[in-house]
Protein backbone atom coordinates (compact mmCIF):
# COMPACT_ATOMS: atom_id res chain seq x y z
CA UNK A 1 0.00 0.00 0.00
CA UNK A 2 1.34 3.40 -0.88
CA UNK A 3 1.45 6.25 1.58
CA UNK A 4 -1.40 7.93 -0.23
CA UNK A 5 -3.58 4.84 0.01
CA UNK A 6 -2.87 4.53 3.69
CA UNK A 7 -3.82 8.12 4.32
CA UNK A 8 -7.03 7.56 2.37
CA UNK A 9 -7.62 4.53 4.57
CA UNK A 10 -7.19 6.68 7.65
CA UNK A 11 -9.67 9.23 6.34
CA UNK A 12 -12.19 6.50 5.63
CA UNK A 13 -11.69 5.03 9.09
CA UNK A 14 -12.42 8.41 10.62
CA UNK A 15 -15.77 8.46 8.87
CA UNK A 16 -16.45 4.89 9.90
CA UNK A 17 -15.79 5.89 13.50
CA UNK A 18 -18.08 8.85 13.18
CA UNK A 19 -20.81 6.56 11.95
CA UNK A 20 -20.18 3.99 14.65
CA UNK A 21 -20.24 6.55 17.44
CA UNK A 22 -22.75 8.89 15.86
CA UNK A 23 -24.97 8.89 18.95
CA UNK A 24 -22.15 9.65 21.30
CA UNK A 25 -20.55 12.52 19.44
CA UNK A 26 -20.46 15.93 21.02
CA UNK A 27 -22.92 18.12 19.19
CA UNK A 28 -21.01 21.28 19.97
CA UNK A 29 -17.95 20.20 18.03
CA UNK A 30 -16.57 22.15 15.12
CA UNK A 31 -16.77 19.78 12.19
CA UNK A 32 -13.67 20.89 10.37
CA UNK A 33 -11.47 20.90 13.49
CA UNK A 34 -12.84 17.54 14.54
CA UNK A 35 -12.13 15.94 11.19
CA UNK A 36 -8.64 17.38 10.94
CA UNK A 37 -7.83 16.31 14.44
CA UNK A 38 -9.26 12.80 13.96
CA UNK A 39 -7.38 12.17 10.74
CA UNK A 40 -4.23 13.48 12.30
CA UNK A 41 -4.61 11.15 15.29
CA UNK A 42 -5.32 8.22 13.00
CA UNK A 43 -2.21 8.84 10.96
CA UNK A 44 -0.17 9.29 14.11
CA UNK A 45 -1.45 5.99 15.47
CA UNK A 46 -0.71 4.17 12.22
CA UNK A 47 2.70 5.78 12.11
CA UNK A 48 3.39 4.76 15.70
CA UNK A 49 2.26 1.20 15.07
CA UNK A 50 4.44 0.88 11.99
CA UNK A 51 7.37 2.17 13.96
CA UNK A 52 6.81 -0.52 16.54
CA UNK A 53 6.56 -3.24 13.95
CA UNK A 54 9.48 -2.12 11.87
CA UNK A 55 11.42 -1.69 15.10
CA UNK A 56 12.63 1.77 14.21
CA UNK A 57 13.93 3.54 17.27
CA UNK A 58 13.00 7.05 16.25
CA UNK A 59 9.37 7.52 17.17
CA UNK A 60 9.44 11.29 17.12
CA UNK A 61 6.00 12.75 16.91
CA UNK A 62 4.45 12.90 13.52
CA UNK A 63 6.25 15.16 11.11
CA UNK A 64 4.27 17.62 9.09
CA UNK A 65 5.82 16.95 5.74
CA UNK A 66 4.82 19.46 3.18
CA UNK A 67 6.08 22.68 1.72
CA UNK A 68 4.20 25.80 1.05
CA UNK A 69 4.34 26.74 -2.61
CA UNK A 70 3.90 29.96 -4.53
CA UNK A 71 0.77 31.17 -6.20
CA UNK A 72 2.54 31.92 -9.46
CA UNK A 73 -0.43 33.13 -11.40
CA UNK A 74 -0.82 36.11 -9.07
CA UNK A 75 2.67 37.42 -9.66
CA UNK A 76 2.75 40.18 -12.15
CA UNK A 77 6.32 41.47 -11.97
CA UNK A 78 9.82 40.34 -11.12
CA UNK A 79 10.16 42.38 -7.94
CA UNK A 80 7.14 40.69 -6.47
CA UNK A 81 8.40 37.32 -7.63
CA UNK A 82 11.70 37.82 -5.80
CA UNK A 83 10.04 38.94 -2.62
CA UNK A 84 7.56 36.11 -2.65
CA UNK A 85 10.25 33.57 -3.34
CA UNK A 86 12.27 34.78 -0.40
CA UNK A 87 9.25 34.70 1.86
CA UNK A 88 8.34 31.23 0.68
CA UNK A 89 11.84 30.00 1.50
CA UNK A 90 11.59 31.45 4.98
CA UNK A 91 8.24 29.85 5.57
CA UNK A 92 9.48 26.46 4.54
CA UNK A 93 12.40 26.83 6.90
CA UNK A 94 10.08 27.02 9.87
CA UNK A 95 9.76 24.00 12.10
CA UNK A 96 7.26 21.31 11.12
CA UNK A 97 5.09 22.21 14.04
CA UNK A 98 5.06 25.88 13.16
CA UNK A 99 4.20 25.06 9.57
CA UNK A 100 1.38 22.83 10.71
CA UNK A 101 0.05 25.52 13.02
CA UNK A 102 0.17 28.07 10.23
CA UNK A 103 -1.56 25.67 7.90
CA UNK A 104 -4.34 24.99 10.34
CA UNK A 105 -4.74 28.60 11.35
CA UNK A 106 -4.51 30.38 8.01
CA UNK A 107 -5.46 27.75 5.49
CA UNK A 108 -8.06 25.77 7.34
CA UNK A 109 -9.21 28.90 9.16
CA UNK A 110 -9.25 27.28 12.57
CA UNK A 111 -9.26 29.46 15.65
CA UNK A 112 -6.22 29.35 17.93
CA UNK A 113 -8.29 27.23 20.31
CA UNK A 114 -9.05 24.70 17.63
CA UNK A 115 -5.46 24.61 16.43
CA UNK A 116 -4.41 23.94 20.02
CA UNK A 117 -6.87 21.08 20.13
CA UNK A 118 -5.63 19.51 16.94
CA UNK A 119 -1.98 19.86 17.90
CA UNK A 120 -2.66 18.67 21.41
CA UNK A 121 -1.18 21.81 22.93
CA UNK A 122 -2.62 24.36 25.29
CA UNK A 123 -3.91 27.68 24.09
CA UNK A 124 -0.94 29.75 25.19
CA UNK A 125 1.66 27.42 23.65
CA UNK A 126 -0.22 27.47 20.37
CA UNK A 127 -0.44 31.23 20.43
CA UNK A 128 3.28 31.46 21.10
CA UNK A 129 4.02 28.95 18.38
CA UNK A 130 2.15 31.00 15.80
CA UNK A 131 3.46 34.29 17.06
CA UNK A 132 7.06 33.14 16.91
CA UNK A 133 6.58 31.80 13.40
CA UNK A 134 5.28 35.15 12.15
CA UNK A 135 7.99 37.00 14.06
CA UNK A 136 10.67 34.93 12.41
CA UNK A 137 9.24 35.52 8.97
CA UNK A 138 9.20 39.23 9.62
CA UNK A 139 12.82 39.16 10.73
CA UNK A 140 13.85 37.18 7.69
CA UNK A 141 11.90 39.33 5.39
CA UNK A 142 11.16 42.87 6.55
CA UNK A 143 8.79 43.69 3.76
CA UNK A 144 7.29 46.68 5.54
CA UNK A 145 10.62 48.42 5.70
CA UNK A 146 11.17 47.73 2.03
CA UNK A 147 7.82 49.08 1.17
CA UNK A 148 8.41 52.19 3.16
CA UNK A 149 11.65 52.83 1.28
CA UNK A 150 10.02 52.26 -2.06
CA UNK A 151 7.18 54.56 -1.23
CA UNK A 152 9.41 57.42 -0.18
CA UNK A 153 11.71 57.24 -3.13
CA UNK A 154 10.69 59.75 -5.80
CA UNK A 155 9.01 57.67 -8.36
CA UNK B 1 -14.55 37.95 13.56
CA UNK B 2 -12.86 41.22 14.23
CA UNK B 3 -13.90 44.25 12.25
CA UNK B 4 -11.48 44.68 9.39
CA UNK B 5 -11.14 48.36 10.11
CA UNK B 6 -9.15 47.48 13.19
CA UNK B 7 -6.77 45.15 11.34
CA UNK B 8 -3.21 46.26 12.02
CA UNK B 9 -1.14 43.11 11.62
CA UNK B 10 -0.50 40.78 8.75
CA UNK B 11 -1.96 37.96 10.82
CA UNK B 12 -5.29 39.68 10.90
CA UNK B 13 -5.49 39.52 7.13
CA UNK B 14 -4.07 36.05 6.88
CA UNK B 15 -6.86 34.61 8.94
CA UNK B 16 -9.60 36.39 7.08
CA UNK B 17 -11.12 34.00 4.63
CA UNK B 18 -12.78 36.58 2.43
CA UNK B 19 -9.51 38.49 2.18
CA UNK B 20 -7.75 35.33 1.05
CA UNK B 21 -10.39 34.71 -1.53
CA UNK B 22 -10.05 38.22 -2.85
CA UNK B 23 -6.25 37.92 -3.09
CA UNK B 24 -6.60 34.68 -4.97
CA UNK B 25 -8.80 36.50 -7.43
CA UNK B 26 -11.97 34.56 -6.91
CA UNK B 27 -14.58 37.02 -5.84
CA UNK B 28 -14.80 40.15 -3.79
CA UNK B 29 -18.23 40.56 -2.26
CA UNK B 30 -16.88 42.67 0.59
CA UNK B 31 -15.17 44.98 -1.85
CA UNK B 32 -11.65 44.66 -0.48
CA UNK B 33 -10.20 46.59 -3.42
CA UNK B 34 -12.09 49.71 -2.50
CA UNK B 35 -11.50 49.26 1.24
CA UNK B 36 -7.76 48.96 0.64
CA UNK B 37 -7.30 52.26 -1.08
CA UNK B 38 -9.23 54.17 1.56
CA UNK B 39 -6.11 54.54 3.66
CA UNK B 40 -2.41 54.53 2.57
CA UNK B 41 -1.16 52.75 5.70
CA UNK B 42 -3.80 50.12 5.17
CA UNK B 43 -2.72 49.74 1.54
CA UNK B 44 0.80 48.91 2.60
CA UNK B 45 -0.37 46.27 5.06
CA UNK B 46 -2.68 44.79 2.49
CA UNK B 47 0.08 44.60 -0.09
CA UNK B 48 2.31 42.87 2.42
CA UNK B 49 -0.38 40.42 3.45
CA UNK B 50 -1.03 39.72 -0.19
CA UNK B 51 2.60 38.71 -0.71
CA UNK B 52 2.42 36.40 2.28
CA UNK B 53 -0.61 34.68 0.94
CA UNK B 54 1.00 34.28 -2.46
CA UNK B 55 4.12 32.88 -0.82
CA UNK B 56 2.41 30.31 1.35
CA UNK B 57 0.19 28.51 -1.03
CA UNK B 58 -0.87 25.00 -0.22
CA UNK B 59 -1.18 22.72 -3.20
CA UNK B 60 -4.56 21.14 -3.44
CA UNK B 61 -5.37 18.47 -5.93
CA UNK B 62 -8.98 18.98 -6.78
CA UNK B 63 -11.09 15.89 -6.27
CA UNK B 64 -13.26 14.69 -9.08
CA UNK B 65 -16.79 13.73 -8.35
CA UNK B 66 -15.89 10.17 -9.25
CA UNK B 67 -13.11 10.02 -6.65
CA UNK B 68 -15.43 11.34 -3.99
CA UNK B 69 -18.01 8.72 -4.85
CA UNK B 70 -15.43 5.97 -4.74
CA UNK B 71 -14.18 7.08 -1.34
CA UNK B 72 -17.71 7.25 -0.01
CA UNK B 73 -18.40 3.75 -1.24
CA UNK B 74 -15.36 2.44 0.53
CA UNK B 75 -16.46 4.08 3.75
CA UNK B 76 -19.90 2.51 3.56
CA UNK B 77 -18.36 -0.85 2.83
CA UNK B 78 -16.19 -0.54 5.90
CA UNK B 79 -19.17 0.50 7.99
CA UNK B 80 -21.01 -2.58 6.79
CA UNK B 81 -18.11 -4.78 7.76
CA UNK B 82 -17.70 -3.17 11.16
CA UNK B 83 -21.43 -3.59 11.80
CA UNK B 84 -21.12 -7.32 11.31
CA UNK B 85 -18.26 -7.59 13.74
CA UNK B 86 -19.60 -4.89 15.96
CA UNK B 87 -20.10 -6.84 19.18
CA UNK B 88 -16.50 -7.94 19.15
CA UNK B 89 -14.74 -5.13 17.39
CA UNK B 90 -16.56 -2.36 19.13
CA UNK B 91 -15.43 -3.52 22.52
CA UNK B 92 -11.86 -3.75 21.30
CA UNK B 93 -12.05 -0.24 19.96
CA UNK B 94 -12.85 1.21 23.34
CA UNK B 95 -9.88 2.67 25.11
CA UNK B 96 -11.42 1.77 28.45
CA UNK B 97 -11.66 -1.83 27.42
CA UNK B 98 -8.06 -1.94 26.37
CA UNK B 99 -7.02 -0.22 29.56
CA UNK B 100 -9.10 -2.62 31.62
CA UNK B 101 -7.68 -5.57 29.74
CA UNK B 102 -4.15 -4.31 30.25
CA UNK B 103 -4.73 -3.72 33.94
CA UNK B 104 -6.25 -7.17 34.23
CA UNK B 105 -3.35 -8.86 32.52
CA UNK B 106 -0.75 -6.99 34.54
CA UNK B 107 -2.71 -7.66 37.71
CA UNK B 108 -2.99 -11.34 36.92
CA UNK B 109 0.71 -11.58 36.19
CA UNK B 110 1.55 -9.81 39.43
CA UNK B 111 -0.83 -12.03 41.35
CA UNK B 112 0.61 -15.18 39.86
CA UNK B 113 4.11 -13.98 40.57
CA UNK B 114 3.39 -13.33 44.21
CA UNK B 115 1.19 -16.38 44.57
CA UNK B 116 4.10 -18.35 43.26
CA UNK B 117 6.41 -16.68 45.72
CA UNK B 118 4.27 -17.41 48.70
CA UNK B 119 3.37 -20.93 47.71
CA UNK B 120 4.87 -23.39 50.16
CA UNK B 121 7.37 -24.98 47.83
CA UNK B 122 9.19 -21.75 47.29
CA UNK B 123 9.24 -20.05 50.61
CA UNK B 124 9.33 -22.80 53.11
CA UNK B 125 12.47 -24.76 53.53
CA UNK B 126 12.23 -28.25 54.85
CA UNK B 127 14.65 -30.06 57.05
CA UNK B 128 15.14 -32.62 54.26
CA UNK B 129 16.19 -29.94 51.80
CA UNK B 130 18.62 -28.47 54.27
CA UNK B 131 20.20 -31.77 55.11
CA UNK B 132 20.41 -32.75 51.47
CA UNK B 133 22.23 -29.54 50.62
CA UNK B 134 24.95 -30.20 53.15
CA UNK B 135 27.64 -32.17 51.42
CA UNK B 136 29.40 -33.34 54.54
CA UNK B 137 28.44 -36.73 55.84
CA UNK B 138 25.90 -36.05 58.53
CA UNK B 139 24.74 -38.07 61.48
CA UNK B 140 21.05 -37.89 62.14
CA UNK B 141 19.59 -38.32 65.58
CA UNK B 142 15.87 -38.73 65.87
CA UNK B 143 14.15 -38.61 69.21
CA UNK B 144 11.14 -40.90 68.99
CA UNK B 145 10.91 -41.35 72.73
CA UNK B 146 8.75 -39.32 75.04
CA UNK B 147 11.67 -37.77 76.87
CA UNK B 148 14.27 -35.25 75.82
CA UNK B 149 17.44 -36.78 74.51
CA UNK B 150 20.90 -35.41 75.10
CA UNK B 151 23.28 -35.16 72.17
CA UNK B 152 26.89 -34.19 72.60
CA UNK B 153 28.65 -32.79 69.57
CA UNK B 154 32.29 -33.12 68.64
CA UNK B 155 33.05 -29.60 69.88
CA UNK B 156 31.66 -30.45 73.33
CA UNK B 157 28.46 -28.56 72.67
CA UNK B 158 25.33 -30.21 73.93
CA UNK B 159 21.88 -30.36 72.51
CA UNK B 160 18.86 -31.48 74.41
CA UNK B 161 16.62 -32.81 71.68
CA UNK B 162 12.91 -32.86 72.45
CA UNK B 163 10.60 -35.73 71.49
CA UNK B 164 9.57 -35.87 67.82
CA UNK B 165 12.61 -33.90 66.81
CA UNK B 166 15.56 -34.55 64.60
CA UNK B 167 19.06 -33.18 64.55
CA UNK B 168 21.63 -33.67 61.81
CA UNK B 169 25.25 -32.84 62.49
CA UNK B 170 28.66 -33.89 61.22
CA UNK B 171 30.57 -36.44 63.22
CA UNK B 172 33.40 -33.98 63.49
CA UNK B 173 33.13 -30.29 62.75
CA UNK B 174 35.65 -29.30 60.11
CA UNK B 175 36.57 -25.94 58.67
CA UNK B 176 35.74 -22.70 60.43
CA UNK B 177 32.03 -23.23 60.69
CA UNK B 178 29.89 -25.48 62.82
CA UNK B 179 26.59 -26.27 61.17
CA UNK B 180 23.74 -28.38 62.44
CA UNK B 181 20.21 -28.88 61.17
CA UNK B 182 17.18 -29.11 63.36
CA UNK B 183 13.64 -30.20 62.84
CA UNK B 184 11.54 -29.89 65.94
CA UNK B 185 12.83 -28.52 69.19
CA UNK B 186 16.15 -28.47 70.89
CA UNK B 187 17.95 -26.68 73.64
CA UNK B 188 21.44 -25.79 72.53
CA UNK B 189 24.43 -25.12 74.69
CA UNK B 190 27.31 -24.23 72.48
CA UNK B 191 30.90 -24.36 73.57
CA UNK B 192 32.70 -21.07 73.12
CA UNK B 193 34.86 -20.77 70.06
CA UNK B 194 35.20 -17.24 68.72
CA UNK B 195 36.90 -18.52 65.57
CA UNK B 196 34.19 -20.94 64.60
CA UNK B 197 30.65 -19.70 64.50
CA UNK B 198 27.94 -22.20 65.27
CA UNK B 199 24.88 -22.26 63.02
CA UNK B 200 21.56 -23.89 63.63
CA UNK B 201 19.56 -24.22 60.44
CA UNK B 202 15.92 -24.68 61.28
CA UNK B 203 13.26 -24.30 58.60
CA UNK B 204 13.66 -20.83 57.15
CA UNK B 205 15.86 -19.48 59.90
CA UNK B 206 19.51 -19.53 60.66
CA UNK B 207 20.71 -18.95 64.19
CA UNK B 208 24.31 -17.89 64.53
CA UNK B 209 26.21 -17.96 67.77
CA UNK B 210 29.75 -18.28 69.02
CA UNK B 211 29.01 -19.76 72.39
CA UNK B 212 25.75 -19.46 74.25
CA UNK B 213 22.70 -21.40 75.22
CA UNK B 214 19.36 -21.08 73.53
CA UNK B 215 16.32 -23.02 72.50
CA UNK B 216 15.17 -23.44 68.93
CA UNK B 217 11.64 -24.55 68.19
CA UNK B 218 11.13 -25.37 64.54
CA UNK B 219 8.57 -28.04 63.86
CA UNK B 220 7.90 -28.61 60.18
CA UNK B 221 4.15 -28.46 60.59
CA UNK B 222 3.98 -25.34 62.71
CA UNK B 223 3.48 -21.79 61.52
CA UNK B 224 6.34 -20.22 63.43
CA UNK B 225 9.97 -20.80 64.17
CA UNK B 226 11.05 -19.62 67.60
CA UNK B 227 14.46 -18.96 69.06
CA UNK B 228 14.72 -18.29 72.79
CA UNK B 229 17.95 -17.14 74.31
CA UNK B 230 19.09 -18.31 77.68
CA UNK B 231 22.59 -16.88 77.83
CA UNK B 232 24.92 -14.92 75.62
CA UNK B 233 24.23 -13.26 72.31
CA UNK B 234 22.45 -14.85 69.40
CA UNK B 235 21.89 -13.65 65.87
CA UNK B 236 18.90 -15.01 64.02
CA UNK B 237 18.34 -14.42 60.35
CA UNK B 238 16.24 -15.78 57.55
CA UNK B 239 17.82 -18.37 55.33
CA UNK B 240 19.22 -16.64 52.25
CA UNK B 241 17.95 -19.43 50.05
CA UNK B 242 14.43 -18.15 50.39
CA UNK B 243 13.48 -16.31 47.27
CA UNK B 244 12.61 -12.67 47.86
CA UNK B 245 13.95 -12.96 51.36
CA UNK B 246 14.56 -9.53 52.68
CA UNK B 247 17.59 -10.57 54.56
CA UNK B 248 16.43 -9.91 58.05
CA UNK B 249 18.47 -10.19 61.16
CA UNK B 250 17.50 -10.12 64.76
CA UNK B 251 20.03 -9.79 67.56
CA UNK B 252 18.93 -11.43 70.77
CA UNK B 253 20.15 -11.14 74.31
CA UNK B 254 19.30 -13.36 77.29
CA UNK B 255 15.58 -13.73 77.90
CA UNK B 256 14.77 -12.36 74.50
CA UNK B 257 13.27 -14.37 71.69
CA UNK B 258 12.56 -14.16 67.99
CA UNK B 259 9.50 -15.53 66.35
CA UNK B 260 9.66 -16.07 62.61
CA UNK B 261 6.21 -16.11 61.06
CA UNK B 262 6.75 -18.49 58.18
CA UNK B 263 3.78 -17.43 56.12
CA UNK B 264 4.74 -13.79 56.12
CA UNK B 265 8.47 -14.35 56.22
CA UNK B 266 8.79 -11.88 59.02
CA UNK B 267 10.55 -11.77 62.33
CA UNK B 268 8.94 -10.69 65.50
CA UNK B 269 11.25 -9.85 68.35
CA UNK B 270 10.12 -10.59 71.89
CA UNK B 271 12.01 -8.53 74.41
CA UNK B 272 10.93 -10.46 77.45
CA UNK B 273 10.13 -14.14 77.23
CA UNK B 274 8.23 -14.06 80.52
CA UNK B 275 5.74 -11.62 79.00
CA UNK B 276 4.91 -13.94 76.12
CA UNK B 277 2.63 -16.77 77.18
CA UNK B 278 3.25 -19.28 74.37
CA UNK B 279 6.99 -18.84 74.70
CA UNK B 280 6.91 -19.08 78.44
CA UNK B 281 5.06 -22.34 78.12
CA UNK B 282 7.75 -23.62 75.78
CA UNK B 283 10.51 -23.07 78.28
CA UNK B 284 10.97 -25.89 80.65
CA UNK B 285 13.14 -26.86 83.55
CA UNK B 286 16.23 -26.03 81.54
CA UNK B 287 15.45 -22.35 81.46
CA UNK B 288 14.00 -22.33 84.93
CA UNK B 289 16.86 -23.97 86.70
CA UNK B 290 19.76 -21.92 87.90
CA UNK B 291 23.21 -23.26 87.31
CA UNK B 292 24.79 -20.65 89.50
CA UNK B 293 25.92 -22.46 92.60
CA UNK B 294 27.11 -20.89 95.79
CA UNK B 295 28.59 -23.23 98.37
CA UNK B 296 26.31 -26.05 97.32
CA UNK B 297 26.94 -29.78 98.02
CA UNK B 298 28.09 -31.52 94.83
CA UNK B 299 25.38 -34.16 94.99
CA UNK B 300 22.82 -31.39 94.83
CA UNK B 301 24.53 -29.88 91.82
CA UNK B 302 24.39 -33.28 90.11
CA UNK B 303 20.70 -33.50 90.96
CA UNK B 304 20.11 -30.15 89.30
CA UNK B 305 21.94 -31.32 86.21
CA UNK B 306 19.90 -34.53 86.17
CA UNK B 307 16.73 -32.48 86.30
CA UNK B 308 17.79 -30.08 83.63
CA UNK B 309 19.25 -32.47 81.11
CA UNK B 310 17.14 -35.47 82.01
CA UNK B 311 20.21 -37.55 82.46
CA UNK B 312 21.38 -40.02 85.03
CA UNK B 313 24.54 -39.18 86.87
CA UNK B 314 26.24 -41.99 88.70
CA UNK B 315 28.72 -40.72 91.29
CA UNK B 316 30.44 -42.10 94.39
CA UNK B 317 28.12 -40.59 97.00
CA UNK B 318 30.27 -41.42 99.98
CA UNK B 319 33.40 -39.89 98.62
CA UNK B 320 31.71 -36.65 97.57
CA UNK B 321 29.60 -36.21 100.70
CA UNK B 322 31.60 -33.36 102.11
CA UNK B 323 32.26 -31.56 98.86
CA UNK B 324 30.79 -28.08 98.39
CA UNK B 325 31.19 -25.92 95.29
CA UNK B 326 30.75 -22.33 94.31
CA UNK B 327 30.60 -21.98 90.56
CA UNK B 328 28.62 -20.54 87.69
CA UNK B 329 27.77 -23.12 85.08
CA UNK B 330 24.91 -21.42 83.29
CA UNK B 331 26.73 -20.33 80.17
CA UNK B 332 28.47 -23.58 79.27
CA UNK B 333 27.32 -26.83 77.70
CA UNK B 334 26.92 -29.99 79.76
CA UNK B 335 30.34 -31.54 79.01
CA UNK B 336 31.92 -28.27 80.07
CA UNK B 337 29.84 -28.22 83.22
CA UNK B 338 30.97 -31.73 84.11
CA UNK B 339 34.54 -30.88 83.31
CA UNK B 340 34.47 -27.79 85.52
CA UNK B 341 32.95 -29.78 88.38
CA UNK B 342 35.51 -32.55 88.04
CA UNK B 343 38.39 -30.08 87.95
CA UNK B 344 37.06 -28.42 91.08
CA UNK B 345 36.81 -31.74 92.84
CA UNK B 346 40.42 -32.62 92.32
CA UNK B 347 42.98 -33.84 89.85
CA UNK B 348 41.90 -37.44 89.95
CA UNK B 349 38.25 -36.71 89.13
CA UNK B 350 36.87 -37.26 85.65
CA UNK B 351 33.62 -38.14 83.94
CA UNK B 352 32.47 -40.64 81.37
CA UNK B 353 29.53 -39.92 79.19
CA UNK B 354 27.43 -42.47 77.39
CA UNK B 355 24.30 -40.99 75.98
CA UNK B 356 22.05 -40.03 78.87
CA UNK B 357 24.19 -41.85 81.34
CA UNK B 358 27.09 -40.11 83.00
CA UNK B 359 29.54 -41.68 85.34
CA UNK B 360 31.69 -39.61 87.66
CA UNK B 361 34.92 -41.16 88.75
CA UNK B 362 36.40 -39.44 91.76
CA UNK B 363 38.28 -40.05 94.95
CA UNK B 364 36.69 -37.16 96.74
CA UNK B 365 37.57 -33.50 97.02
CA UNK B 366 40.71 -33.62 98.95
Amino acid sequence: MTGEDRVKDCVQDVFVDIWTYRYKLNEAMVVKAYLLSSVRKRIARLHHREHIFSNIKNTDSLEFLFDFSIEDRLIADETTAKKVEQLNKSINKLSDRQKEAIYLRYHQGLTVDQVADVLNLNYQSTKNLLHRAILQLRRDFPISALFLLLNFSPN
Amino acid sequence: MQNRNSYNKIEDFLSDESFQKWVKGNDDPLNWSEWTVENPYRAKLVEEARLWIIGMKVEQTPLTNQETQKALQKVWKKIGRSNEELPFRAIWHHTWFRTAAAVFVVGLATFLYYANLSSPQNTTITYQELVKSDLNGLIEQTNNSDKPQLITLSDASSVLLQPNSKLSYPKIFTGNERKVYLSGEGFFEISKDPNRAFYVYANETVTKVYGTSFRVIAYANQPNVEVLVRTGKVKVSSNQNIRNATLEEVMLLPNQAARFVRKEQLFEKILDITQDKPLLAATNTMEQLSFDFKDIPVHQIFKTLEQGYLITIDFPEDKLKECYLTTSLSDVPLPEKLKIICESLGSNSRYEMNGNYIKIISNGCK
